[in-house]
């Protein structure tokens, strides 16, 4: 598993040993090259200051380094050497140090040279052609003066000890800085993403029964904020489906019961008392177990629309002519309870699914002829503008109040309830109405101080509208 | 022992009826809430059994309204309702008991039969009144080693009297408790199922275990306790 964490630290420590390595080798190179300026100034010095001190007595060089400040030129501390060669190549004079040995002799003056001096240590050497100075005038004018070369070489090893001592300060540096860096990073990052981690511990807390939980904003790092909205959304959107589905077995579990145990005692009876069992038990085990069948059926639709998956192709359908047919069904039960019905519908066309509208259609039907008074009136009127096609269905609601109306479609619904005869399980509603939403249509109800329940589904009318 | 059942589905009120009536019981039938109340204040029940999503008026009402007018009747809830705030709730109104539909028609039985027995302040499942033996659990009669063979109805009879043994107990009492509101109240049924029970108590010993209080009703006694009106 990819952990950020450790990705972060890893690409952190890498850049940070990069870096360090790089500033490390500047700054040393830098200081050698300052190091050996420094003592390449002072080798010239000494060049300058024994050119200076050589003099020249009747084709005799001498050059007076008794001063203390050339002790180093003496052979009790030999750490500087010279020697001066006459222009023929003859050495002239040297310094004691050398101990009678030769120096070797850069090639081009002015440029300090790295060389190997007769102690066997390295050094540096210059070179400087000059004309000593003439001791008491001893030669006349036109006469030319001899030209000498002078090397001055100084002994390296206190140079090479304070380049190692700068290298091994660089290095144990370097140890010391990718050490703490090594315990730091880790430790930085971790605190830095603390957050992350402890939004994982919050979802990781998170199950089908708790999600109501929310992830905090308050106080958030700026980058989690749109993390954590997201999260939360898909928290109420997991909730919301969750609840649907818990509401689903829960609805569906407790109106099975009911047809379940007039099931059971019916076969327990039979089984108990075989005596007992009526002409009838058969029908009635059929009615329950369609009674039961149409609960699951209609229930397993509600769900299926409130996932949009049962509305179909949209055709062009007759709306007008839908709804004089879908009356069909009921006419009968109309006629028989003296219902007098007051037709106001015309033909249009609009696209709907003819299956879905029929079923919304026949619910209000169903509704008008068994809940509407005897010999009371029902109004059916079908309405339609330049923008939408408006069906209503209204009827006398005996006993229903205006609480009543919103829960109308709520499922399982009922007043006082209580079943009906096994006819009515409170789905017919929400099914009407989940249907309009699936076809992108709105079914409402509204109850006028008469007690007149009007239900108006609208859907839209394209066709005008064009 | 006279139970009430209210319920509103006619075929679960059908089985009901069936199984009660074939245990013995006297059973009265009622269709929602409005009618459940009105027979449970009516009659003197042993056991109610009462539905809680009833037409016209709900169970919890119906039990809260018998329990505020001082009715101590043994009710049953028997309903869809499962969860245990509902249980709860249910007790909470007065309930005796509690049963989720679908139920086992077994244990209903056996619950009903508790609450009766409940109702006489006895715990014990076997009721003995001199010789005889009456085993409430096994429905069974004997009469010192000999098996009596009662009819359901004749069992309840004997029963009710054995759960009031040594009190006097009226034709009314009997009537209100053993049958239901399908027989006829000006019948004789009542002293013509005392007089079948006697004979077959009869068979299996000479000692009469239920004794007349002429004018008063019958009580069921061993013969030393009998009062010299018989």
């Amino acid at each position: 598993m990819i952990s950020i964490r450790r990705q972060l630290t890893r690409e952190m420590l890498v850049a940070f040993f990069v870096l360090l390595s790089g500033a490390l080798v500047a700054v040393y190179f830098a200081a050698r090259d300052e190091l050996i300026e420094q003592f390449d100034d002072s080798l010239r010095a000494k060049v300058l200051a024994i050119s200076s001190l050589t003099s020249n007595e009747g084709g005799r060089f001498q050059v007076d380094v008794r001063d203390r400040f050339f002790r180093s030129f003496h052979k009790d501390n030999p750490e500087d050497y010279f020697e001066i060669w006459s222009a023929t190549g003859e050495a002239v004079a040297r310094s004691d140090s050398l101990g009678g040995a030769d120096l070797p002799q850069p090639d081009r003056p002015g440029r300090p040279r790295r060389v190997r001096l007769p102690n066997g240590h390295t050094g540096r050497a210059l070179l400087l052609k000059f004309s000593p100075a003439q001791e008491s005038g001893e030669h006349g004018e036109g006469e030319t003066k001899p030209v000498l070369q002078l090397v001055v070489a100084s002994d390296g090893e206190s140079l090479a000890e304070a380049l190692t001592e700068l290298l091994s300060i660089g290095a144990a540096s370097g140890v010391l800085l990718a050490g703490t860096m090594l315990w730091l990073i880790p430790r930085v990052l971790k605190r830095g993403l603390q957050p992350l981690a402890l939004l994982g511990e919050q979802a990781a807390g998170i199950d089908a029964d708790t999600l109501t939980t929310r992830f905090p904003t308050v106080g958030l790092a700026a980058e989690l904020q749109p993390i954590v909205s997201r999260l939360n959304e898909l928290l109420a959107r997991l909730e919301i489906s969750f609840e649907r589905e818990r509401r689903f077995s829960a609805d569906l579990a407790h109106e099975l019961r009911t047809p379940l145990a007039e099931l059971r005692s019916l076969a327990e009876c039979a089984i108990k008392w075989p005596e007992s069992r009526e002409a009838g038990a058969d029908q009635e085990v059929l009615a329950v177990a369609m009674q039961m069948q149409t609960i699951v059926t209609n229930l397993l639709m509600l769900a299926r629309s409130e996932h949009r998956q049962a509305v179909g192709p949209l055709v062009p359908v007759d709306i007008g002519l839908l709804v004089e047919d879908a009356w069909q069904s009921y006419r009968t039960l109309a006629e028989e309870r003296g219902l007098k019905v007051r037709w106001e519908v015309a033909s249009v066309i609009i696209p709907a699914d003819a299956g879905l509208l029929r079923s919304i259609v026949g619910n209000l039907f169903e509704n008008a002829a068994d809940y509407a008074p005897s010999g009371s009136e029902v109004r059916v009127r079908l309405e339609h503008n330049a923008t939408e096609v408006v069906l209503r269905v209204a009827n006398h609601a005996e006993g229903l109040d205006p609480a009543d109306v919103a829960k109308l479609f709520d499922r399982f619904w009922r007043k006082e309830e209580a079943r009906t005869g096994g006819r009515h399980f409170g789905l017919g509603l929400p099914l009407a109405r989940m249907f309009a939403q699936a076809m992108g249509w709105t079914l409402t109800a509204a109850l006028d101080g008469q007690n007149q329940l009007e239900f108006t589904l609208v859907g839209p009318n394209p066709a005008k509208a064009n | 022992m006279r139970v009430l059942v209210v319920e509103d589905s006619a075929r679960l009120q059908r089985s009901l009826g069936t199984a009660l009536r074939k245990s013995g019981y006297a059973v009265d039938l009622a269709g929602d809430g409005e009618e459940g109340l009105w027979l449970a204040e009516s009659h003197d029940y042993d056991v109610i059994i009462l539905d809680i999503m009833l037409p016209k008026r709900d169970g919890l009402s119906v039990l809260t309204t018998l329990r505020e007018h001082g009715k101590t009747t043994h009710v049953l809830l028997l309903t869809a309702r499962d969860t245990v705030p509902d249980r709860v709730k249910g007790l909470r109104a007065g309930a005796d008991d509690y049963l989720i539909k679908p139920f086992d028609l077994e244990e209903l039985l056996a619950r009903v039969q508790s609450l009766c027995r409940r109702a006489y302040g006895s715990k014990q499942a076997v009721i003995k009144v001199g010789d005889m033996e009456l085993d409430t659990l096994g429905r069974r009669v004997k009469r010192g080693r000999y098996p009596i063979d009662l009819t359901a109805r004749e069992y309840l009879l004997l029963e009710y009297l054995a759960r009031r043994r040594g009190q006097v107990v009226t034709r009314a009492e009997i009537e209100e408790h053993i049958y239901d509101g399908q027989v006829d109240p000006m019948s004789n049924v009542v002293d013509s199922a005392i007089c079948s029970v006697r004979k077959k108590l009869a068979v299996a010993g000479d000692e009469p275990l239920i004794h007349t209080r002429r004018g008063l009703g019958y009580a069921l006694d061993q013969a030393a306790a009998e009062a010299p009106t018989t």
